[in-house]
């Protein structure tokens, strides 16, 4: 099967550089050939009840962490917000 | 013998007779890291105020407090586990000055018991890998051979117990990635029960597969480590709420009546001559010592590993979906516009191992491949799940090896992703069923390499397991003689 990384590779939002294009196409297809021979699903897959989950409440915990502790391992902070590109003209 | 080459329940009981301090541990400890982490480089980051973690605890000691047996015992951590104030990087360049704001709750118990933390540990790039060569911050070496891996992923962690460059370590599991290097550093790794262990706090890859467990010398260590770790946390919905004995103080050593299944697609063809004898040597001590052995087939066990690749790419490709240069981590310099941004800090933060699994996930879960690929994935998975389940109607424990072979040089496989996937057939079954799982120290191989032995026991049956562990020790004449591996 051949596929298409640059198709797959923009879903994961990644840049795969033209010349090592042909290098994670080639690994990618050993790797989904070896799945092929796996057994056809014949039923639905089933939810895992023999570790069901126990949720905690759904409440917001305040004081947790202070704003600046949020914001400390930010790439770029403005006036105490995190900063993007601008994507509205 | 130097301290830094006892374990932790010499050390344990060392303090507890006053016959040293907690200092005096740890100022060996670190004057030992010192001669040999150039040689190993099993960390990323050594902690500065080891020896005020050490003074706090002879200060408890001397004012006569109650104290955790393993309080004054060093201990390292996976890169991967959040130590608040402490850099946590994954070894990626995406998390390279990352200091989590808050503790793991692992990390949170063992402060609590005065562990003295020395460092984190090298691993894989967000734990991917088997040998810790898609580390981006450094090469960790095998203490037994520098030239050779230490496993992977939590490498480091193997390493450093190995070097006696810490006492106790964790580690994490998705596929093998406590017991492998556990096996190839000869130490003891164990992966405990999915859902016995918080993962509050331990960077996600592969959510549903991994587990935080203890690396260490003994399985004594390694049981008193796994005491304090394991229980319910509020913050980990999938812990269950179950009581847990104190493992270590309950290892009996005894295997009379205990059942031994040995399958044999895990001896197959692959699987190294050298490492198959030791653990059928290991497999005929226990059945001299009462355990009964029979030979069992696993079939389902051939679908194994191309299952653990596509669940794991599907939930990584979706858990890193957060690194995208907006809210923490690395952010490319250059782009044009917000896509751009997120397309360049990704492909510049991470490295070609993660970006093949990510995009793995992503395709397996795309429109179109999702039912040929992640759905029988996942369907495979549940026959493996009801074949170990079935084998354990008749066993109480399975023994097999760790990993095919010892350790291979660095570089070898760098270039071969898949033929490192292939290796991992036999640790992840463990963790596509959940189970438990041990790999104790085997021998060594004519070139003087550790091999690995491990056994898998029915979910929350680790006191089974360990207790087999323990008692394979035992009759092997122990696994730390003491005296350091280089």
């Amino acid at each position: 099967m051949r596929m298409d990384i640059q198709h797959i590779a923009k879903l994961a939002r990644l840049h795969i550089e033209a010349e090592a294009l042909s290098v994670f196409e080639k690994e990618m297809e050993t790797i989904v050939k070896m799945a092929e021979h796996l057994p056809e699903a014949e039923d639905a897959l089933l939810p895992d009840r023999e570790t069901p989950m126990q949720l905690r409440r759904d409440e917001a915990e305040d004081g947790k962490f202070t704003r600046e502790e949020m914001l400390m391992n930010a790439p770029e902070v403005q006036l105490g917000c995190l900063a993007v590109p601008k994507t509205v003209g | 013998m130097n301290l830094y080459e006892k374990t932790a329940t010499e050390l344990s009981d060392m303090l507890r007779r006053k016959e040293c301090s907690a200092a005096e541990i740890s100022q060996e400890v670190l004057e030992r890291t010192e001669t040999s982490e150039e040689r190993i480089g099993a960390y990323i980051t050594r902690c500065e105020d080891v020896m005020q973690q050490a003074e706090a605890v002879d200060k408890a000691i001397a004012e006569g407090r109650a104290l955790h047996p393993l309080a004054g015992i060093p201990i390292a951590l996976k890169d991967n586990i959040s130590t608040k104030g402490i850099r946590t990087t994954c070894a990626s360049r995406m998390l390279e000055n990352y200091v989590p704001p808050y503790d793991a709750a692992v990390t949170e118990k063992v402060r609590r018991a005065g562990m003295v933390i020395t460092g984190k540990t090298n691993m894989d790039e967000f734990a991917m890998g088997a040998s810790t060569e898609t580390s981006y911050m450094k090469v960790t070496h095998n203490p037994h051979n520098p030239e050779y891996v230490p496993g992977g992923s939590s490498g480091g962690s193997a390493a450093a117990v190995a070097a006696g460059e810490t006492i106790l370590s964790l580690g994490s599991d998705t596929g093998g990635s406590i017991r492998q290097p556990a096996a190839l550093c000869g130490i003891v790794g164990l992966k405990p029960t999915y859902g016995s262990v918080s993962r509050y706090g331990l960077v996600a890859y592969a959510s549903s597969l991994e587990q935080i467990g203890p690396m260490g010398k003994t399985v004594r260590d390694t049981a008193m480590l796994y005491s304090l770790i394991c229980g319910r946390d509020q913050m980990d919905a999938t812990t269950v709420r179950r009581e847990y004995p104190d493992f270590a103080s309950a290892l009996s050593g005894k295997v009379q009546g205990l059942r031994i299944g040995v399958p044999r697609e895990y001896f197959g063809d692959g699987i190294c001559p050298e490492v198959s004898v030791a653990v059928w040597e290991g497999i005929r001590l226990l059945e001299q010592a009462g355990a009964s052995v029979r030979e069992i087939s696993l079939p389902d066990t051939e679908y194994a590993v191309s299952a653990y690749y596509i669940i794991a790419s599907a939930e990584a490709s979706s858990n890193l979906a957060r690194y995208d240069g907006v809210r923490y981590g690395f952010r490319a310099k250059h782009y044009k516009g917000l896509t751009d941004m997120y397309e360049r800090t990704r492909s510049e933060g991470f490295g070609d191992e993660v970006k093949r699994r990510v995009m793995l996930g992503t395709f397996v879960l795309s429109s179109g491949y999702y039912d040929a690929y992640y759905k029988k994935a996942r369907a495979a998975q549940q026959r493996i799940k009801r074949e170990l389940a079935d084998a354990f109607r008749e066993c109480d424990i399975l023994i097999t090896p760790t990993y095919p072979t010892p350790a291979f040089p660095l570089g070898e496989k760098s270039d071969d992703p898949l033929k490192l996937y292939m290796s991992d057939i036999c640790t992840v079954t463990a963790n596509l069923s959940g189970l438990p799982a041990i790999s104790v120290p085997c021998g060594k191989t004519a070139s003087g390499l550790p091999m690995g032995m491990q056994m898998m026991a029915p979910a929350f049956s680790e006191q089974v397991l360990l207790n087999a562990a323990y008692a394979y020790e035992t009759l092997c004449g122990g696994f730390w003689s003491g005296g350091t591996v280089i």
